[in-house]
């Protein structure tokens, strides 16, 4: 188990894999053994096998004028579904898991609220069918946009949410990276505070349920002094050891949880 | 009979009962058909039905004096109790689990990793850019880490809060004033300027709002004017010297014509008027000037030094004989009309001419294990002591060469910061994680 000072098991990078030297959103697929990341300065989704390594190039790029990709930072994979959902600004993108080249989308899912919230994070739960997503940069003044919205994950067009997390209870100020865990419908947030603070206050990850509505508090929430975190961006699930993992920029570090009350 | 033979003989007994029900148990071969019920009364405890108090034993005492944390068993609400529409459900929901949780692991590298470099002539002093701890570390020019060492400690350094100093990547000494220049990539977008001798946790002497993604920086000195790529935005922006604040820039290439592709290392050759400019190429595409998305090769296009607007590059380096690989930082030697290249996923440093067009192979490179180049993002050209040096993201070093060095030549001098085995960890600003279920590895995109 990797710590303090640990080396890398595999580096993926190089000119090949059409990466950028920056990256804010991975996501693994384990029914197909695939890792989903997005190049958002080249508008592209990019699809490379699960033990990649070195210079290795992806196995299949979704780009193009087709897309309407703006240069999104994120994505999710629904591998049960074989699809892969991109925050798009205005609207959630949808795409065939196995989609190549210069496709349009599936499905493009519009709404006011999508418009509004210049949505740029999401998570898609492909067992209770719901998507959420969030805005990942939001300034003082912007508390509107402060919120987790949550969408039937079939939705196709102009939607409206199925729910709404916000409000003063909630704590959110903005999120960044999203998880859900499907068994028990929950929804991870990581909560980084105002985005041009070096080191705000009141972070935390959150962990609320996909029937949550309204100005609810995190049901769970990691936090505090204690916790370490400074700058919290990225949240993942290791549901075998009931662990949660988070993505500080701050300490440049990843920090791992145990917390076996959400599983 | 006394009272102390009594109590002698009431021992006796009780010995040989316990010692009869010992004898009992090993010679019937089954323990389950013991009468402990027997053998407590013969030990003088009593069985009531009840629990008892058997024995008290302190609980260790913890280094910090605090009690162990109860961590409750896992959730037994099922899904559908949780489905159930309302606040939190289960008992344990709304609880202080996880406020002060400490973390069971944390991944990080605990040593300086090198984004760019840059030397003070006047006071021969090296300055390197640590973007992961947020610093810049200054040592002796001709320090020289012994191999036997764990690392060298720098002269000085700036760390801390109150610098600013966050993904700090583009770095530029004034030749004249040492004024240390040094620009933030990420978050806080500002270029923050420091006076030569700067230390500790220290503001800014001067700040300028910078675009967001500015990575790298250069300066003409003559027109005192500064230069920087902004990667984002495909952009070079120009700027007074002295420019603070919420200061506009002068000029901006910027448009569809510039070919401009993820924009990274920035070059002046006042000698000729030019402006280099090192190119990843991540095409971002601008369907209304009819440029789609896409991927070209990394690249080196130039530019006039006062160009400003869409303005198309005056040449290109580009193609397969020019092995750039994630071109970073570059640098120029004005006299002999040298490009030196920081080829980051190449490991390598590139030396072209400043005249090279088109697919050009470099004349010389600067490669293999003897280099110890791992991951090179930042090149200083030092023409008074004709030498090269290079910030070595992979490896915790700064490595100096002759100016004229090829192929595989090990160092004149290595500044090392980590023990000699150590390879830096990579991550830089994770902005998310995932999780390999199959393999159990975490990934950390950067």
């Amino acid at each position: 188990m990797a710590g303090e000072n640990s080396q890398p098991n595999r580096l993926i990078a190089g000119q090949r894999t059409r990466l950028s030297r920056t990256m804010h959103d991975i996501r693994y697929d384990p029914v197909h053994d695939e890792m989903f990341v997005t190049n958002p300065f080249s508008r592209a989704i990019l699809v490379f096998r699960g033990g990649a390594d070195g210079e290795e190039p992806p196995i299949r790029i979704i780009q193009g004028s087709n897309t309407r990709l703006l240069g999104a930072d994120r994505l999710d994979v629904d591998p049960v579904h074989n699809e892969i959902y991109v925050p798009n600004g205005r609207n959630v993108l949808v795409f065939p898991r196995e989609g190549y080249g210069n496709i349009a989308p599936t499905r493009i899912i519009t709404g006011p609220d999508l418009t509004s919230d210049d949505v740029g994070t999401l998570a898609v739960d492909p067992v209770n069918n719901v998507f959420v997503t969030a805005r990942d940069i939001v300034r003082e003044g912007q508390s509107n946009f402060s919120r987790l919205l949550i969408y039937d994950r079939t939705a196709n067009g102009e939607t409206n949410p199925l729910r709404i997390i916000a409000g003063p209870k909630t704590e959110i100020f903005r999120i960044n990276q999203l998880q859900v865990y499907p068994p028990k419908g929950r929804i991870l947030a990581a909560m980084p505070g105002a985005y041009d603070m070096q080191q705000p206050e009141g972070v935390f990850v959150g962990i609320w349920n996909i029937t949550d509505n309204g100005d609810v508090p995190p049901r769970w929430k990691i936090a505090g002094p204690g916790s370490t975190m400074l700058k919290p961006r990225g949240v993942a699930i290791n549901a075998k050891d009931k662990e949660i993992l988070v993505g500080d920029m701050r300490m440049n570090a990843v920090l791992t949880y145990y917390f076996p009350e959400i599983f | 009979m006394s009272d102390k033979r009594r109590f002698g003989w009431l021992c006796s007994a009780i010995l040989i009962g316990l010692v009869a029900a010992a004898a009992w148990v090993l010679l019937s071969g089954d323990a389950a058909r013991v009468n402990w019920d027997r053998a407590a009364r013969a030990a003088l405890r009593q069985p009531t039905g009840e629990a008892q108090l058997v024995s008290i034993a302190p609980f260790p005492a913890m280094q910090d004096g605090e009690m162990c944390e109860w961590m409750p068993a896992s959730a037994s609400m099922t899904l559908a109790f949780s489905l159930q529409a309302g606040g939190p459900a289960a008992s344990n929901e709304g609880s202080s689990a996880g406020m002060n949780l400490p973390p069971v692991r944390v991944i990080r590298d605990t040593y300086a990793t090198y984004s760019a470099i840059a030397v003070d002539l006047n006071s021969n002093e090296v300055l390197l850019q640590d973007e992961n701890l947020f610093g810049i570390k200054v040592f002796d020019r001709l320090a020289d880490t012994p191999p036997a060492a764990q690392f060298s400690e720098p002269k000085r350094q700036l760390v801390g809060h109150n610098t600013k100093l966050e993904f700090n990547c583009g770095l530029y000494v004034d030749p004249k004033t040492g004024d240390i220049y040094s620009v933030n990539n990420d978050t806080t977008d500002l270029l923050v300027v420091f006076p030569r001798g700067a230390a500790g946790d220290i503001r800014p002497a001067r700040e300028l709002e910078t675009p967001h993604g500015t990575y790298g920086i250069a300066v003409d000195e003559d027109a005192s004017e500064m230069y920087m790529t902004v990667e984002h935005a495909n952009s070079i922006v120009v700027y007074r010297k002295m420019a603070e604040g919420a200061e506009k820039p002068l000029r901006e290439i910027v448009g569809g014509d510039t070919q401009l592709e993820d924009p990274h290392g920035i070059a002046i050759d006042a000698k000729n008027q030019w402006i280099f400019v090192a190119n990843h190429g991540n095409v971002g595409g601008r369907e209304t000037l009819g440029i789609s998305s896409r991927f070209d090769p990394p690249s080196i296009t130039v530019y006039p030094l006062k160009g400003n607007g869409n303005i198309a590059p005056l040449r290109i380096i580009e193609g397969s004989n020019t092995r750039l690989n994630w071109p970073a930082a570059l640098a120029i030697d004005e006299g002999r009309g040298e490009l030196y290249v920081a080829n980051d996923a190449d490991d390598s440093i590139l030396v072209f001419r400043v005249t090279d067009t088109g697919n050009a192979a470099p004349t010389r490179v600067i490669r293999g294990p003897k280099t110890q180049l791992k991951n090179p993002t930042g090149v200083f050209v030092d023409t008074k002591n004709s030498e090269v040096w290079a910030s070595n993201m992979g490896n915790h070093r700064a490595t100096v060469y002759d100016l004229q060095a090829n192929g595989d030549v090990a160092p004149k001098r290595v500044i090392r910061s980590a023990p000699a085995e150590k390879v830096a960890l990579a991550i830089g600003n994770p902005g998310a994680v995932g999780y390999d279920s199959m393999r159990e590895e975490i990934l950390v995109p950067n």
